[in-house]
């Protein structure tokens, strides 16, 4: 995570709020790319990903007048961003029935920075890919349980503040996504 | 017995999560460690964890530098707050202010040819030095706002081509690899057509702005040879420079500075 809230988040977003534009650029410094992140495990499409997080902060900024000032602005901007991504892959579901893997071109930056071994890279990529087939069977809230779980390795302390569910509802959606994945990745095998 | 069975199975897949402490954790090793079927369970969560541990997609960074990502969302949000195509207001401003400048010069120096005015009115009518419209004080104020506000909308143009060319993600030719930039070329061509105008007319009012007018020239020539459908590598050059002189940032300076 690159930041953990504090004064200076909260400095950003009281500014925001009060319409200085000049906060945008050095909030988004401090968290665009856990939003990317958070934006591309969801979706995982490298654009959609990018839309989403420009998305998330014109809303940010829109919406700032609103933000609690007692809040924390990390989980805010990620129950945004979590929020977009999930109307974002609902609007693909229904224009595209079928999935689009992520493309070669797509993989560049990102596999281009994962280490040195190509047969690791590989093995990342296919590990990948079973991932994104299991991730696709989940309902909506629980595939943001995991993704916040597993790929931001968030507690479900701040899972469930950061989606508003109660702790219950986060631990029994994990429970069943991760059943689900488990029955998908192992019919895979089979 | 039944009943623990089953919960112990739902503790299972907070276990793989990571999600279990203290005595919860251990009871629940526990009792996988004495339940094969279990055992078996958690196994196969782990590979499931696991296999998102190794997810590339964890560590991937964005796709566009963060100075792109500001300029798109700072394009957003003014867009959100002036509806619409904002009105290039200085087109008519200029001919307006240019009008004023005649009726405030042209028409007194002809009432003055032609009417000689009576003692009485000579001493009424104020000497054009004193009039607000009429002082050159006040018209050079506005030739130099105005200039300033064509340089401004000028460099903010400028900005938005560049931005939507080194962002551009969109293809038209996904086998060949190539990009769509739109209008870009177009609009960059338009844009150095005013340029001239801009350096010209502003002259010591955007003085200080020529190195970034000179810079963002460039750039803008660049994208104005391109064809609306674009190799990548064409694309990656226009942001590699736009990096290099970091022109995104200096136009954002340039403008407040002109904006006073």
């Amino acid at each position: 995570m690159e930041s953990q809230g504090g004064a200076g988040d909260r400095e950003l977003m009281a500014r925001l709020a009060a319409g200085d534009r000049d906060a945008l650029a050095p909030l988004m410094g401090r968290h665009y790319r856990r939003l990317y992140r958070i934006a591309l495990s969801y979706l995982r499409q490298p654009d959609d990903a990018l839309d989403v997080v420009q998305e998330a902060f014109v809303k940010a900024f829109q919406s700032a007048s609103r933000w609690d000032g007692s809040a924390e602005a990390g989980p805010w901007l990620a129950r945004i961003t979590v929020n977009l991504s999930i109307d974002r892959w609902r609007r693909n579901r229904r224009r595209v029935q079928t999935f689009t893997p992520l493309a070669e071109s797509d993989h560049a930056v990102s596999l281009a920075d994962l280490g040195p071994s190509p047969d690791r890279r590989l093995e990342g990529r296919e590990a990948g890919e079973r991932v994104a087939a299991a991730l696709r069977e989940l309902p909506d809230r629980q595939r943001a349980v995991v993704v916040l779980r597993h790929y931001q390795d968030m507690s479900l302390a701040e899972i469930a503040q950061t989606l508003g569910m109660s702790l219950g509802t986060v631990k029994s959606s994990l429970h069943r996504a991760l059943g689900r994945m488990r029955t998908v990745l192992a019919g895979e095998r089979a | 017995m039944i009943f623990a069975h089953l919960r112990r199975r739902r503790l299972l897949s907070l276990l793989a999560a990571g999600a279990l402490e203290g005595r919860e954790r251990e009871e629940t090793l526990a009792h996988a460690a004495s339940c094969p079927r279990c055992r078996d369970g958690l196994d196969e969560l782990r590979a499931v964890v696991a296999a998102m541990e190794t997810d590339p997609l964890r560590e991937a960074e964005p796709g566009m530098p963060l100075a792109f990502l500001v300029a798109r969302v700072e394009r957003e949000v003014e867009a959100a707050l002036v509806p619409g195509e904002r009105p290039r207001w200085w087109l008519v401003a200029l001919p307006a202010a240019a009008a004023v400048l005649a009726v405030a010069v042209i028409v007194p120096v002809i009432v003055a040819r032609f009417r000689p005015p009576t003692e009485a009115a000579r001493a009424a009518i104020p000497p054009a030095e004193a009039s607000p419209l009429l002082t050159e004080d006040a018209l050079a104020r506005i030739e130099r706002n105005l200039a300033r506000e064509h340089a401004v909308r000028y460099l903010s143009e400028a900005g938005e081509v560049l931005v939507s060319v080194a962002a551009t993600s969109v293809d038209c030719d996904r086998a060949e690899e190539r990009l769509d930039v739109g209008e870009a070329p177009e609009r960059s061509r338009q844009l150095l057509e005013q340029r001239a105008m801009v350096v010209r007319q502003g002259g010591e009012a955007v003085a200080s702005a020529r190195g970034v007018l000179d810079d963002v020239e460039m750039a803008l020539r660049e994208v104005a040879d391109l064809p609306s459908c674009v190799e990548r590598r064409d694309v990656e050059r226009v942001r590699q420079e736009v990096e290099r002189r970091q022109l995104l940032m200096r136009i954002r300076l340039m403008t407040r500075e002109l904006e006073g």
